[in-house]
């Protein structure tokens, strides 16, 4: 069965659309990612998308489709009240395609900050990228109105969009009771880049290097993502020893971050040799990464079609690095967890309950931290998934110390799962792209108007990319990216509530949730 | 043209041994940076930096990161990174300047004292990178700050971001202010 098989397209009546994806999300089907996609110039209509995980059908996804009709404005009836993790989409819907979603209960602009011009959208196939770029005034103030709390003893206290670290920029206005926090108001999109205009402005192929760049620590699931996207659309199967090597670099990937967050979390405790031995190892994984690849980040192997070299070739010397690292992991491990200060300060904060997770579609650590088994590797087997055996991690108790003992448990899975992959590559043929890979030149054979999913679990969660050729086949008409930080960035003040304003930063930690990855 | 293929084998093949020292040797890689030789007096022998995130993918913060990890450690070069930018030396921006990220990014390089330069790092901050053409960003750090000294990669690895960190003192020592505020 072809990955085209398994996209069930369901178009409704505008006044369905809410009970059917309703009705859907009730009965445990998980939103993956809702959109809008302005077809006027195709089909003379602005469509909405949500993408379901099938509950009858294991392993496909429903997508449920309507048209929104313009009448003095887009409007539709919000799905946020029935389903809550709608609730971000919509408000993206409402700022980047002037769809309002009549009902929903929080419609201040998500993405565009105040030096936007109010009303032009910039995802619109009739607005270009110049015309938003003449009308943007930086002089203009940013007036968000920020939720307040009042009451005898609140204060506010506002963070960023400069932090004190190293680190992405992002606005939050907690309100606190002593040192208790009392509500927390995340103001972000500060990185807001236009990525997905940028799609349909440089075409296909140097679609990877963008996808490469949205965030920075999932170079590769979110170019493997987005090629897997491509690739289904046009009807591609990239040779078997490519979809080794996109495995094999995705389960890399997800280990230095792992690796790298373990380590991070004892900044967040100031717990500096922990910290020291966490970011040694991850180096050393860095350094893997650009021998391999050629990048540290592992950019540049992604193609459409398959891969550009192939990483596998030199089995000992991969598996020689592999089992240092197994032995340093788990030494690194033993000194962390053997630290009584650092692992008590774990136990107890941030706590995200599995109800919370679910309503508001958690994925990644954060859910399976959380009891929510979900994982796209099992749920939506692609690449080599469905040729390695290996075991989904849960948690249950959703507070920091699960979701660090959740990165630790799906470290050691990555790295059987990089062994099993070594050992199946040997006798592989070296074939590294589809022998019609090259269908750029035969823009005919594409197809106008042709569309797919492409999916990936990245070490922050599942990644999603929709994609949708324009009338002549040459261009994409939408991209859709959903990365893991989209959908988790909403839990973080519902995991921050009643804990003290010291132990935000090991919280944010505990997420690893990417600022860039959010904002596109 | 074979002189022509020769040469970047060649060439290849140094870079390649160059990243390998990096790794193995990054006191090599940052080219005997010792603080006298290359702070300039006005500093007083360290330099102090304040990053400045204006939109980039996080690969260039990784990076910055993982300049003070055990590996690299450049605080023993007297090379440290700060919270606020009116302890910073050297405004470092990444990031090809979000719109939402211009007036933070102005502001911060308000509230340095003198003298202070700003140095881009990365591809994005020198020139927007892959985001040139968006209608979302300024298009490089210098649309909005004057930028005394670029760092090109995408991103830069610790070791060519420590590089250009002494290429930009080498700068400071022949002018010893910062350039005019826009």
């Amino acid at each position: 069965m072809t990955p085209r098989n398994i996209e069930n397209y369901h178009r409704v009546q505008p006044g369905e659309f809410a009970a059917r994806c309703a009705g859907i999300f009730h009965a445990g089907g998980k939103l993956r990612m809702m959109f809008a996609a302005d077809e006027r110039e195709t089909d003379g209509r602005m469509n909405i998308y949500a993408v379901f995980s099938s509950i009858a059908d294991h392993g496909s996804f429903d997508i449920i489709t309507t048209a929104v009709e313009d009448e003095g404005g887009f409007r539709y009836q919000s799905i946020t009240p029935r389903v809550p993790a709608a609730h971000w989409y919509e408000r993206e819907m409402a700022c980047m395609f002037g769809i309002v979603p009549e009902g929903h209960p929080d419609l201040r602009p998500l993405v565009l900050h105040g030096m936007y011009p109010e009303g032009v959208f910039p995802l619109r196939r009739d607005i270009t990228a110049a015309d938003v770029r003449s009308k943007v005034d930086l002089a203009k103030d940013d007036a968000y109105p920020y939720k307040t709390v009042e009451g005898e003893g609140v204060f506010e206290i506002p963070v960023g969009p400069v932090h004190a670290g190293i680190i992405e920029p992002g606005h939050f206005r907690f309100s606190a009771v002593g040192e208790s926090i009392y509500f927390l108001d995340p103001r972000l999109f500060y990185t807001h880049k236009g990525v997905e205009k940028l799609f349909e402005q440089v075409g296909f192929e140097r679609g990877i290097q963008i996808a490469e760049r949205i965030s920075g620590t999932s170079s590769f699931c979110h170019s493997t993502a987005y090629c897997l996207a491509v690739e289904n659309m046009r009807g591609v199967e990239i040779p078997i020893r490519a979809k080794a090597v996109r495995t094999f670099l995705v389960e890399l990937e997800r280990l230095y971050n792992h690796i790298g967050d373990i380590g991070n979390l004892c900044a967040g405790t100031g717990f500096a040799a922990g910290y020291a031995g966490g970011a040694e190892l991850k180096e050393r994984l860095m350094a893997l990464n650009h021998r391999l690849t050629g990048s540290r980040y592992l950019r540049g192997v992604n193609r459409l079609g398959g891969v550009s070299r192939d990483v596998l070739e030199d089995v000992e010397s991969i598996s020689a690095e592999l089992s240092v690292v197994t032995d340093e992991f788990k030494a690194v491990m033993k000194f962390i967890m053997s630290s009584i200060s650092h692992m008590e300060r774990l136990e107890g904060p941030g706590f995200l309950s599995r109800e919370a997770a679910v309503k508001l579609g958690a994925t990644g650590i954060a859910a399976r931290a959380s009891g929510v088994n979900d994982d796209l590797r099992t749920a939506h087997p692609n690449l080599f998934y469905d040729r390695i055996i290996f075991e989904v991690h849960t948690r249950n108790r959703g507070d920091v110390l699960a979701r660090m003992m959740l990165r630790a448990d799906e470290a050691a899975c990555s790295l059987a799962m990089l062994r099993s992959i070594l050992r199946k590559a040997k006798p592989q043929k070296k074939e590294l792209m589809a022998a019609d890979a090259q269908q750029d030149a035969r823009p005919a054979d594409i197809g106008g108007g042709r569309q797919a999913l492409g999916w990936v679990e990245g070490a922050r969660g599942s990644i999603f990319y929709f994609v949708k050729a324009a009338a002549d086949g040459k261009s994409p008409l939408r991209v859709k990216v959903r990365s893991a930080s989209f959908c988790n960035w909403p839990l973080l003040p519902l995991a921050v509530l009643n804990d003290i304003v010291p132990d935000f930063p090991l919280i944010n930690k505990s997420f690893n949730l990417s600022y860039s990855g959010c904002d596109m | 043209m074979f002189g022509k293929i020769f040469c970047n084998i060649i060439k290849s093949k140094r870079v390649l041994n160059e990243r390998e020292l990096e790794y193995k040797n990054p006191e090599e890689a940052a080219g005997g940076l010792v603080r006298r030789e290359i702070i300039p007096a006005s500093f007083r022998g360290s330099v102090r930096i304040r990053q400045v995130d204006a939109g980039s993918c996080n690969a260039c913060e990784w990076e910055c990161i993982a300049l003070a990890n055990p590996i690299y450690d450049v605080q023993r070069f007297g090379v440290d990174f700060v919270a606020s930018p009116r302890h910073a030396d050297i405004i470092l921006v990444t990031g090809p300047v979000s719109w939402s990220m211009a007036r933070a990014l102005e502001k911060s390089w308000l509230a340095a004292a003198e003298p202070k330069i700003v140095i881009a790092c990365g591809d994005c901050a020198a020139d927007g990178g892959v985001f040139k053409g968006s209608y979302a960003v300024a298009g490089g750090a210098d649309k909005i700050v004057p930028v005394a000294y670029k760092i090109s990669g995408c991103p830069p690895s610790p070791a060519d971001i420590i590089k250009g960190i002494r290429g930009a003192l080498a700068l400071l020592c022949g002018t010893h202010k910062g350039p005019e505020p826009k």
